[in-house]
C-alpha cells in the first residue's frame, strides 16, 4: 500500500517472535490505563503516604531534626517491622482503588466493543491475552506498592547509623513477597470480575464488593458458628496475618483467631483458581451456544 | 490453499460441521449457505477457535488447530459483527492489530496509515472508532485485516449493513485486492450478488455439509451454449434444421425456441439457416447460468451430499 498511490502492497518484512505479542497487549493496556486522569489522580494519592513515611524515617535517624520539631524520643519513631507493616498495609490498601479503576479499563472495554474476535484472530492465545492484561495491571500496581516500599527500606538502610539492613533483610523480603502476593491476587481478581461486568463503573464497584462482602459473610459465619474459619473469607484479616508473618512482626490478633499459613495460602490459591475459571469462560473469541 | 479432510465440528452435542471434505484453491472463494449452515463455524475453525471433533482442516498446509498461531499469522480476519476498540483512534486501533500480527512498531504505524488511506478512511484516521458510521466501521475492520499483509483474507459478511454506495466501494476494494494477486480471499456472504461479483470459486454449505463446491467461471463457461430465440415464420421447420446441426432444442408457442448449441456452432450458423428458410429471428438471448441457479440447485439437493454442480 502507499498513501499517495492508494494501492495494496503485501507485507514482506520481518515479523516479531510470537512470545513478544503478550508484551504488545501489556504495553497497550498500560498506556490505556494511564491515559485516564483519574488514574493519575489515584496514583498521586498513593504516593502521598510514602512521603509521610519518608519524613518519619528521616526524623527517626536524625536526632537534631527531631529536637528541632520538639519530637518524642527514639522509641516513638522506631523503624522496625511494625513500621514497615504499616507502610505495606497502607500501600497495599491504596492499591485496591487503583486496581478497581484500572482493571475494568483493560478488560471491560474489549468485551463491551466485542473486540475479542479481532484480537484473538491474531497469533495470540487466550492465555496470552489474559497474561498481557495481567502484566499491565501488575506493573501499574507495582509502582505504588513494592517499589515505594523497597525504596523506603533502602532509604532507611542508608540513613541508619547502625548496620541496620543486614539485620533486617527479612523485612525487605517480606515487603517484596507480601506486596507481590497481594497485587497478583488483586490483578487476577480484578480481571476476572471485570470480565463478567460490561459496565465499567459497576465493575469497579464489583471488585470492591468481591473483597469486602465475603469479609462480612466470614464475620457472620465466625460469630454464628463460633469458628475461626470464617476469617478465611475475610481478605483484609488474612492478608494482615500473612504480612505480619512475612515481616516477622508479632501478631496482634487473639490466638483463637489464628489462621494457619497453609490455610491462608490455600484460600488465596483457590480464589485465583476460581478467577481463572471465570476468565476462561468469558475470554473467548466467539460465544458458543451449545445445543 | 484450504484443505478439509472429513472435518467435523461439534458444539456440545450438536454437529455443526459434518464431514466436510474438499480442497479450495481459488483466488477468491465464496462461502454461501442459509443461516445455520455452518459458514461462521467453518471460519472460526479455520482460525483455530473451534477444535475439530473429527478430521482436519488446514490452511497453507498447516493444521488449523495444532498450528493455529502460525495459521493466524497469515490470516487477516474481518468479522461479521462490530468488533473494535471504540475509544481508540482508527490509526491506533489498526496499528495495535498490526503489532499483534507481528509487525514492528514502526512498520505497524506506517502500514496502519497506508491501510486506512487505502480503504478510504485517511481523513478520519485520528477520530475515535466509536464515532464512525456503520460503513466506516466495516472499512476500519477491513483496514486492520489488510495492515498486516496477510496471505489469506477472511471477510465475514463484508457488505453487511452498507448502503448501495458503500457496498459498491467495498466490492470494488475486494476486486482490487483480488486483482493484485498476493492475497487469497475467503468471503462469506448471504448476498449472492456479492459473491458473484468478487469470487471465482464457491463453497455452498447446507446443514453443516458441503452442498456444492464449484468454480464459478467454469460453470459459466460450460453453460454458454444455452440460448433462447424468438422467431417469426416456419418455426417447426427451422427447429428441425438446427437439430440437424447437432443442437438440442425445444419449441414453445409464439415462435419461442430454447436450444443448447454445441461448441462448434456459432450464432452466425443459425442466422444462415433462418435466412435460407425465410425465418426471422426477432430476439436472441444467450443466458448465462447465474450463481443463484447454482445456489438454488444445491439447496434443492435434499440429501445434502456434496455435488459438483453441472447443468
Amino acid at each position: 500500500m502507499s498513501v499517495y498511490k492508494h494501492i495494496y502492497r503485501a507485507y514482506a518484512g520481518k515479523v516479531t517472535p510470537v512470545w513478544t505479542r503478550v508484551f504488545v497487549l501489556a504495553r497497550y493496556g498500560f498506556a490505556e490505563a494511564w491515559s485516564s486522569k483519574i488514574t493519575i489522580g489515584l496514583f498521586t494519592l498513593c504516593l502521598l503516604p510514602p512521603i509521610v513515611f519518608l519524613i518519619g524515617i528521616y526524623l527517626a535517624n536524625n536526632p537534631i531534626a527531631r529536637t528541632l520539631i520538639g519530637g518524642r524520643g527514639p522509641q516513638g519513631l522506631a523503624i522496625n517491622a511494625r513500621f514497615f507493616l504499616n507502610v505495606l498495609a497502607t500501600q497495599s490498601w491504596l492499591a485496591l482503588p487503583l486496581a478497581s479503576w484500572i482493571a475494568p479499563q483493560l478488560i471491560t472495554f474489549d468485551l463491551a466493543d466485542n473486540a475479542l474476535p479481532i484480537l484473538l484472530s491474531h497469533p495470540i492465545s487466550r492465555f496470552g491475552y489474559v497474561l498481557g492484561k495481567f502484566i499491565a495491571l501488575f506493573a501499574s500496581l507495582s509502582v505504588v506498592t513494592w517499589v515505594p516500599c523497597l525504596l523506603l527500606f533502602a532509604y532507611q538502610s542508608y540513613s541508619s547509623p547502625l548496620p541496620w539492613a543486614a539485620a533486617n533483610l527479612q523485612i525487605a523480603a517480606g515487603l517484596l513477597a507480601g506486596t507481590v502476593i497481594w497485587i497478583a491476587f488483586l490483578s487476577i481478581l480484578g480481571l476476572a470480575v471485570s470480565s463478567w461486568v460490561k459496565w465499567r463503573v459497576a465493575a469497579t464497584g464489583a471488585i470492591f464488593a468481591a473483597v469486602f462482602i465475603p469479609a462480612g459473610v466470614g464475620g457472620i459465619i465466625t460469630g454464628v458458628l463460633r469458628t475461626r474459619w470464617g476469617f478465611l473469607l475475610n481478605v483484609p484479616f488474612m492478608m494482615t496475618s500473612l504480612w505480619q508473618r512475612l515481616l516477622g512482626d508479632p501478631e496482634s490478633a487473639r490466638a483463637i483467631f489464628y489462621l494457619p499459613t497453609g490455610a491462608i495460602a490455600a484460600t488465596l490459591v483457590l480464589t485465583c483458581f476460581i478467577c481463572a475459571v471465570m476468565l476462561n469462560s468469558r475470554i473467548r473469541a466467539c460465544e458458543v451456544v451449545r445445543g | 490453499m484450504i484443505d478439509l479432510n472429513g472435518l467435523e465440528v461439534r458444539l456440545g452435542n450438536r454437529i455443526v460441521l459434518d464431514g466436510l471434505t474438499g480442497s479450495l484453491q481459488g483466488q477468491a472463494i465464496g462461502l454461501l449457505g442459509p443461516n445455520g449452515a455452518g459458514k461462521s463455524t467453518l471460519i472460526n475453525t479455520l482460525l483455530g477457535f473451534h477444535p475439530p471433533s473429527k478430521g482436519t482442516a488446514s490452511v497453507f498446509g498447516l493444521d488449523c488447530h495444532r498450528d493455529r498461531a502460525e495459521v493466524r499469522g497469515g490470516i487477516g480476519y474481518m468479522p461479521e459483527n462490530d468488533s473494535f476498540i471504540g475509544n481508540m483512534s482508527g490509526v491506533r486501533f489498526v496499528r495495535y492489530m498490526a503489532e499483534l500480527a507481528g509487525l514492528s512498531v514502526g512498520e505497524a504505524l506506517e502500514r496502519a496509515h497506508e491501510a486506512l488511506f487505502y480503504v478510504g478512511l485517511g481523513e478520519v484516521r485520528y477520530r475515535r472508532v466509536n464515532t464512525y458510521s456503520l460503513g466506516m466501521k466495516q472499512l476500519v475492520k477491513l483496514a486492520q485485516a489488510l495492515a498486516q499483509g496477510p496471505r489469506l483474507l477472511i471477510l465475514d459478511e463484508p457488505t453487511n449493513g452498507l448502503d448501495p454506495i458503500a457496498r459498491q466501494r467495498m466490492i470494488q476494494l475486494i476486486k482490487e485486492i483480488r486483482q493484485q494477486g498476493s492475497v487469497r480471499l475467503l468471503i462469506s456472504s448471504h448476498l449472492l450478488r456479492d459473491i458473484d461479483e468478487t469470487c471465482d470459486e464457491v463453497l455452498i454449505l447446507k446443514d453443516g455439509r458441503i452442498a456444492a463446491l464449484c468454480n464459478i467461471e467454469e460453470e459459466r463457461r460450460s453453460n454458454r451454449s444455452f440460448m433462447e430465440l424468438e422467431t417469426v415464420g416456419a418455426t417447426e421447420k427451422f427447429s428441425v434444421s438446427i437439430r440437424g446441426l447437432g443442437c438440442e432444442c425445444a419449441c414453445f408457442p409464439g415462435g419461442r425456441i430454447k436450444l443448447v448449441i454445441p461448441a462448434h456452432i456459432e450464432a452466425r450458423d443459425l442466422y444462415v439457416i433462418a435466412s435460407e428458410q425465410g425465418v426471422q429471428i426477432r430476439r436472441m438471448n444467450r443466458r448465462r447460468d447465474s450463481l443463484e441457479d447454482i445456489f438454488l440447485r444445491a439447496m434443492e439437493n435434499e440429501s445434502g451430499r456434496m455435488a459438483h454442480v453441472s447443468l
